[in-house]
């Protein structure tokens, strides 16, 4: 069982339907980016207090970023589980011997190299904008993106286990973006067992590397640590609800119904 | 309704067509001598509230490899529930399924290697990607690299007549195109078992017998062990070789096709009388025949009756002798499966329980 071909047909599919949906695509990066720049200019405008007590308008930029790699991140899973099960090939996914599993990490890291993309040309837009130019130091973005971002898709699996058991629960998928603000606002710095939030600790370290320049190895260890431990923690508590959620729709028998 | 067409046709399925895309049984773990063996399969589905419904109830079943075989049944019999345990998208009360060698529950994603299928027709392809990009997709879900699979593809979309479509998103052609391409993305996956649920669902008949005759051809030229489930006695008939009749779970009649016509049609008689026969002989008349039925048109009686021997057929003039009128035709009655079918669903299944004992289930 060839998993890289399976992986190929995915990521294939992926783009050709985000080609197919470009128009949806592009209009998504207006809005995105006209939110940005009317909560950009509107908190230099009121001469920002920022939440975090010492941060600058640079964390906001930051922040931005993060949100709206959580909010693709879950959407994609929460949503594709759904859509594939409404249109009616969601058993189709099903039927393929790499595993369930395999089908959705697939399209997880298919899905995440395309937010990646996305997010990148939201950034240039952001730093343009907001005049603000931020240390892009991939070798220490990439992995710290990941750690965070982890749990988002934790979330994403939960919600959408959840949606094949009980339709109605579609309708409560997007508070869950605006939940994700508050992980991001979180006041680190005054409440500490706030690190333990999702998304947290690593927006926080986020902004290290990216407004003051500091290299991956340069990090506190033990906050990189909880960083990985938050993000693993939930994604694999996301797979867990999401194995018995299918588990319980298999008995069910629902996984073909709408 | 194609009465009897079928038969006339033949069944030679030694003439394979020299242009029909060749699926090619490589692997030697897919030429098992059972492709399909169903061990006391039972489900029982329970819900909040309501008292649990058992859509599947001990059933016992074996298919062998490059039989091509019908499930039939009303809609809710159980026929979808079956498939889906095959294929693992339901979870069985009990019992044990093996497909080709493999545990289909132990060993899911071992089975899954040897069994696709076609679930929701249209449903179950994209209508934003185009023919081949799905048939590709499918291909590579079952780990087909698809440079490799190419020729086999392309010739399929050929033979399904969707070439000059193959790069037209789904969602732009016809009803009956995208049930083709349905068909063939199971195809594409080069499983050695192929489940076909209600292909023709929602067809027009134009459609419909089109999609038919390009299953009959496939179940003719393909190696593959093929399942058709259907409602629809006439795509059954038209396509398979062996039929399992089910009612509320359970198996109530496995035959070849042929044989469950020819029952019929050896002892299914119709006959029309100038007289009707007074209510004694009408009795007497039930009582030597089964299925009877008698109907007054006009001054004419009609009656319709299966034998439950040939030579009943004696006793039966000798009693319209008597009851004093004549016969003015006497016909065979040629069944098709609908009404063998309906017969045997109903209660008066029991009577027909001898002859499926008398004949051997023929290979």
């Amino acid at each position: 069982m060839n998993r890289w071909i399976v992986f190929k047909s995915i990521f294939t599919k992926t783009i050709i339907e985000m080609k197919r949906y470009i128009f949806d695509t592009i209009s998504r990066l207006i809005t995105l980016y006209i939110v940005f720049a009317l909560l950009f200019f509107w908190a230099r405008a009121i001469g920002w207090v920022a939440f975090q007590a010492g941060e600058t308008l640079e964390g906001l930029v930051v922040g931005y970023m993060v949100w709206m790699l959580a909010m693709l991140a879950y959407q994609d899973m929460a949503w594709n589980i759904s859509m594939e099960a409404k249109i009616g090939t969601l058993e189709q996914l099903f039927l393929s011997p790499a595993g369930f599993t395999w089908v959705n990490i697939s399209f997880l890291l298919s899905r995440f190299l395309l937010n990646l993309a996305f997010t990148g040309v939201m950034l240039l837009l952001m730093m343009l904008t907001s005049g603000y130019w931020l240390h892009i130091d991939l070798v220490s973005l990439i992995p710290l993106i990941v750690l965070t971002i982890s749990a988002s898709y934790g979330f994403g699996f939960i919600m959408g286990g959840l949606a094949l058991v009980f339709k109605r629960i579609q309708s409560s998928f997007q508070i869950l973006q605006f939940i994700f603000i508050a992980f991001i606002a979180a006041p680190l710095s005054r409440f500490p067992w706030v690190k333990y939030l999702p998304l947290a600790m690593g927006n926080h370290l986020l902004r290290q590397v990216m407004v003051h320049g500091i290299r991956l190895w340069q990090l506190p260890p033990a906050d990189l640590l909880t960083a990985a431990i938050v993000g693993a923690g939930y994604f694999l508590l996301g797979l867990a609800v999401f194995t018995r959620c299918t588990g319980v729709a298999r008995n069910r028998g629902l996984l073909g119904q709408y | 309704m194609l009465k009897g067409s079928r038969v006339e046709q033949g069944r030679d399925i030694d003439r394979i067509e020299m242009n029909w895309p060749i699926y090619r049984l490589e692997r030697s773990k897919d030429v098992h001598a059972k492709a399909l063996e169903i061990e006391n399969l039972t489900k029982v589905f329970t819900r909040r509230g309501r008292p649990p419904v058992t859509a599947v109830d001990n059933l016992n079943l074996v298919l062998k490899t490059g039989e091509v075989v019908g499930l039939l049944g009303p809609n809710g019999a159980g026929k979808t529930t079956i498939i889906k345990c095959v294929l693992g998208l339901v979870r069985p009360t009990d019992g044990k399924i093996t497909v080709c060698g493999w545990d289909a529950r132990r060993q899911h994603s071992k089975a899954i290697e040897h069994t696709s299928a076609v679930l929701e027709g249209a449903r179950n392809i994209y209508w934003r990607m185009t023919p081949r990009e799905n048939v590709r997709f499918f291909a590579g879900l079952q780990g087909h690299d698809y440079r490799a699979a190419r020729g086999y593809l392309e010739e399929l979309m050929e033979r399904f007549s969707l070439a000059d479509k193959a790069d037209e998103p789904v969602l732009n052609l016809s009803t009956g195109m995208k049930q083709k391409v349905a068909v063939i993305c199971a195809l594409a996956r080069q499983t050695s078992l192929v489940f076909l649920d209600e292909p023709t669902l929602g067809l027009d008949l134009e459609t419909s017998l089109e999609l038919r005759k390009i299953l009959r051809d496939l179940a003719r030229n393909d190696r593959r062990t093929i399942v058709v489930s259907s409602h629809d006695m006439d795509v059954i008939q038209d396509v398979c070789k062996r039929v399992v009749i089910i009612k509320e779970g359970r198996i109530v009649a496995d035959d070849m096709v042929e044989n469950l016509l020819a029952i019929f049609r050896t002892r299914a008689y119709r006959m029309v009388l100038s007289d009707g026969l007074s209510p004694a002989i009408r009795e007497e008349l039930e009582r030597s025949v089964e299925n009877f039925a008698f109907t007054y048109r006009g001054k004419h009686a009609e009656t319709t009756f299966t034998l439950p021997s040939s030579e009943k057929l004696y006793h039966v003039i000798d009693l319209v002798r008597r009851g004093g009128a004549l016969i003015e035709s006497i016909s065979q009655d040629e069944p098709d499966l609908e009404e063998a079918f309906l017969r045997i669903i109903r209660e008066e299944a029991g009577a027909l329980e001898r002859p499926f004992l008398a004949n051997s289930k023929a290979d």
